[in-house]
């Protein structure tokens, strides 16, 4: 066999044993294996709303998993599929990791039939992040519509806990009905605690609601803000986004000072099935979060 | 502990046919290596090819055939009323299929050439969603067994069913077939949708479109190609209506 | 680099002991078009017989050695509560033979695209470590407009790279595998003659191009144009087939089906190959099609192949090899649609500059 060509086996290579970091990227690793976790916690929010908390398994996975608030993770439940959720916790909690989650495709389906104690796998985290570093100093407008709330509770959970960086932090959050609400248990917590301006408005009040009932827009009334030092992140359907920063820059907001975050579906995470792209930018790698110059830069993005 | 995302139940699975050859569901007992398996995942309550036991009390019914009588009819019904889900199954009860050449024949002259006359009832064919709802369509003459038994695979385990929307073209550029059209053959690939592993065009016979036509498809300009080619614009014609899957498009001169 | 000159003859035995000791992929003839013209595809070959070395170019290209069409990305198999998770990466030396230029350099452009960007992909690097690509120079098709990507020389990414100085072949050796096996064989240093005749040979190469492609500053006139009446125009003619993607060198975009073993006892992630021309690429959860137009999908492949997105740079990831052109059904191919839209363009700036300013 003078020409047979030898076999180089990459599965013998020290990565193919190795936990692959998602943070380091530009390493090779094995990039479609998961951390599994297990699912501590399950709390029903609303009939199409879930919180997950996860653990994940392995303790040296644990240590290695840390992220940014803003990134998302490719959340896997073996058999079904795999979807990008946004991470909503703490980036400081480095037990466990909590998902907001919308019964939306079939692979959130079979996620609702899950208990705690049921194991699945994520890979990440991915993608860019929110300045939290660069905002302080500044007054920060967080404005969430609907399931918006999602991804803007890892920034939210940065600023109660760094909450002396910070000047005057106005949370603006909208939904169509009092009862789609979420995470209302912890208003008190954020007004009392944390000092964070809280202003909720609702599409169409019950007969409880006290609160304001209009759209979201209807919220800057309320309250004065100081544009030359303020950052804005603004998470909601694209519609309300649009309407919500181009108010924000009439009022003077610099755009590179106000952040969104996109959804797209995902299928891979890593900028390599190219499923998530807007005009030529990768969700997945320049996002989810983007400044709005950028989002206004890119072709197809609202 | 029970898992209840990865505990199933078998699905109780009854097999119906009406006017057809009975090969679709001859499919189902298809592949030897994961016929095991397959039956595994169905508590079968009826099912005349394979067994003589009748129950009725099944929740995913299977249907194959088109509608030709007028007592097929009032089965069809009785089946849907039971049945949680409704499966049309295979090409002539999702379009009515090459059975349905003979709506191009008055009823008289049917019975009078096939049946010498004698006192038969026979209807113009209709595809099962003429008659009742039907909740999931597996297309195909026969059906792809490996494309069923993903099917069953997600029926149960709650998974998503999808068909794929792209048309078999995609499927047989990943067999590195030489296209039909080249070889001067009017095919339907383009306009069909996948899932049979382009399996005609592997064998160099042009797509029938026995699966239906794929999501979005651009007809005009498939039309146009076909014109362009100087291909027989009557030949097109008789290939869309072999399976009458195209039915919206088939005199669409556009 | 290593260069050497070898004997046809001689050639064919060295071609002959690799074939015979490795699984080996070669152009063969597989069918005769309608109008008389040959197909080729690269297909198994197991002796230098079976090779047609004066074959014109593949229907379908090389990608699929590195990147199947379809391939199993990891394995779950369960147990009770729990999963275990399994990944290998399976590759198997294999030889191919005869690339062109513009197929190597699309594989240069996927090495960029999966290996040097953020997360290099371990499935595509098993497949380009265990594969030995000879390369062989060729004469343009009339259709081939790879000069004007200049992807007409290639200088990396294969093993062996073989030039037709006549009698003999030129070889540029790029590899110490292709080095070593080429001991046994009788070759020679390049003569200075041999240098001539190569040099002859590139630039018949180089003038026997009969379609050129303008591509300069295509990138800011794709950006310009994101809205132009050429997308719809060409779009109109698009079957949404996906055939363009399938047969490009370095169309690599994909989808991930996870899907249970039908014994429930486990389960597989896999990727196959996508298209952005398919009518559900831009499909989000909820059903929103972010591009429901065929104009949309047919502007969006071409954004990504002349415009190139930020994993590979921002280049072009076009070769010029036109097999999407020859493949499409409709007749829509990148020369086409590429002067259209720079006819737009000039048209566009006599516009813009008779039009009142924006206020």
């Amino acid at each position: 066999m003078r020409f047979a060509i030898p076999r180089q086996d990459l599965n013998r290579e020290a990565f193919a044993s190795s936990i692959p970091e998602f943070n380091r990227r530009s390493d090779l690793m094995k990039t479609d294996m998961g951390y599994k976790c297990r699912i501590t916690n399950v709390v029903n929010l609303t009939d199409q709303e879930k919180l997950f908390q996860l653990r994940i398994v392995e303790p040296q996975e644990r240590r290695i998993f840390r992220f940014k608030p803003g990134q998302f993770i490719m959340l896997e439940l073996p058999g079904y599929g795999d979807v990008p959720i946004s991470i909503s916790s703490a980036s400081s909690n480095h037990e466990f990791l909590e998902l907001c989650i919308r019964k939306a495709g079939h692979v959130t389906s079979a996620l609702f039939r899950t208990d705690p104690g049921m194991h699945v796998a994520i890979r990440g985290p991915f993608g860019s992040s929110f300045p939290m570093d660069e905002m302080a100093g500044h007054h920060v407008l967080l404005v969430a519509g609907g399931l918006g709330i999602a991804p803007l509770r890892a920034p939210l959970f940065w600023i109660n806990e760094h909450r002396d960086r910070f000047r005057d932090v106005h949370l603006l959050y909208g939904a169509k009905e009092p009862s789609q609400l979420l995470f209302s248990y912890q208003f008190d917590e954020w007004q009392t605690i944390s000092h964070i301006r809280l202003h909720t408005i609702v599409e169409h009040a019950d007969a409880e609601w006290k609160g304001s009932t209009g759209m979201i827009t209807e919220l800057f009334r309320d309250i004065s803000i100081d544009a030359k030092n303020t950052y804005a992140i603004v998470c909601g359907p694209p519609v309300m986004f649009k309407f919500v920063c181009s108010y924000l820059d009439r009022l003077g907001i610099p755009m590179n000072r106000m952040f969104v975050s996109l959804e797209r579906r995902m299928h891979c995470g890593m900028g390599k099935c190219c499923r998530c792209m807007v005009g030529s930018t990768f969700t997945c790698i320049d996002g989810p979060v983007f400044d709005y110059w950028s989002v206004m830069n890119l072709k197809e993005a609202i | 502990m029970k898992n209840p995302v990865y505990t199933f139940e078998k699905l109780k699975f009854a097999s119906f046919e009406f006017t057809c050859c009975e090969g679709c569901q001859l499919q189902l007992a298809n592949r030897e290596a994961s016929l095991d398996a397959f039956f595994s995942l169905l508590d079968v309550r009826t099912f005349r090819e394979i067994s003589s036991e009748k129950h009725d009390d099944y929740d995913i019914a299977f249907v194959e055939g088109s509608i030709s009588r007028s007592d097929e009819i009032e089965r069809l019904q009785v089946i849907r009323k039971q049945a949680k889900i409704l499966v049309a199954f295979g090409t002539c009860a999702c379009f009515g299929g090459v059975n349905s050449l003979k709506n191009r024949f008055s009823t008289e002259e049917c019975i009078a050439e096939v049946y010498d006359g004698q006192p038969i009832e026979t209807l113009p064919i209709r595809k099962i969603s003429d008659i009742v709802q039907v909740d999931l369509s597996i297309p195909g003459c026969p059906v792809a067994k490996e494309e069923v038994e993903r099917i069953v695979v997600s029926l149960a385990t709650g998974s998503l069913v999808t068909l794929p929307k792209y048309p078999v073209c995609v499927e047989c550029k990943e067999q590195l077939n030489t296209c039909m059209f080249d070889l001067g053959e009017i095919c339907l690939g383009s306009i069909t949708r996948a899932g049979c592993n382009a399996v005609c065009t592997s064998g160099k016979t042009p797509c029938l479109g026995c699966r239906g036509h794929a999501d979005d498809i651009n007809f005009p300009a498939f039309m146009e190609l076909v014109k362009e080619r100087g291909l027989s614009v009557s030949d097109l014609q008789e290939k869309l209506g072999f399976y009458n899957a195209f039915e919206a498009y088939r005199d669409d001169e556009t | 680099m290593i260069y050497k000159v070898i004997a046809k003859p001689e050639f064919r035995k060295f071609i002959d002991a690799l074939v015979r000791e490795n699984t080996s992929f070669g152009p063969r003839q597989v069918d005769t078009a309608a109008n008389g013209n040959p197909i080729y595809q690269f297909m198994p070959v197991s002796s230098v017989e079976e090779i047609e070395f004066d074959y014109t170019a593949t229907a379908s290209s090389a990608k699929h050695f590195f990147l199947p069409f379809r391939e199993e990305l990891s394995r779950f198999s369960f147990n009770d509560s729990d999963f275990k998770q399994h990944i290998a990466y399976e590759a198997e030396p294999v030889v191919l033979i005869g690339l062109r230029a513009c197929d190597i350099s699309a594989l240069n452009i996927l090495d960029d695209v999966l290996l040097n960007g953020h997360y290099p992909s371990p499935y595509y690097l098993a497949k380009r470590k265990n594969t030995f690509v000879i390369g062989m120079d060729h004469l343009p098709l009339p259709d081939c407009f790879c000069k004007s990507l200049a992807h007409h020389t290639v200088s990396t990414g294969f093993n062996l790279f073989c030039s037709d100085i006549g009698e003999k072949y030129y070889l540029s050796i790029n590899s110490s595998k292709a080095f070593t096996y080429l001991k046994e064989f009788q070759t020679e240093e390049p003569s200075y003659e041999d240098n001539c005749l190569l040099t002859e040979r590139r630039k018949l190469i180089s003038r026997s191009f009969q379609t050129e492609v303008d591509v300069t500053s295509l990138p800011s006139i794709l950006d310009i144009e994101f809205d132009s009446p050429v997308w719809e125009k060409w779009g109109a003619k698009c079957l949404n087939c996906g055939t363009c993607a399938m047969v490009c060198p370095s169309c690599y975009c994909y989808s991930v089906e996870e899907r249970f073993d039908i014994d429930l006892k486990g389960a597989s992630r896999n990727r196959k190959l996508y298209s952005c021309n398919l009518v559900d690429f831009a499909v989000v959860a909820g059903g929103h099609n972010f591009r429901p137009k065929n104009g949309d999908r047919l502007k969006y492949r071409y954004y990504h192949q002349h415009r190139g997105f930020a994993e590979n740079a921002n280049q072009q990831i076009c070769v010029g090899c036109n097999r999407c052109g020859r493949a499409c059904l409709a007749g829509i191919n990148p020369k086409d649609v590429i002067n259209d839209l720079r006819m737009e363009k000039e048209s566009c700036m006599i516009c813009v500059s008779q039009s009142p300013a924006r206020t």
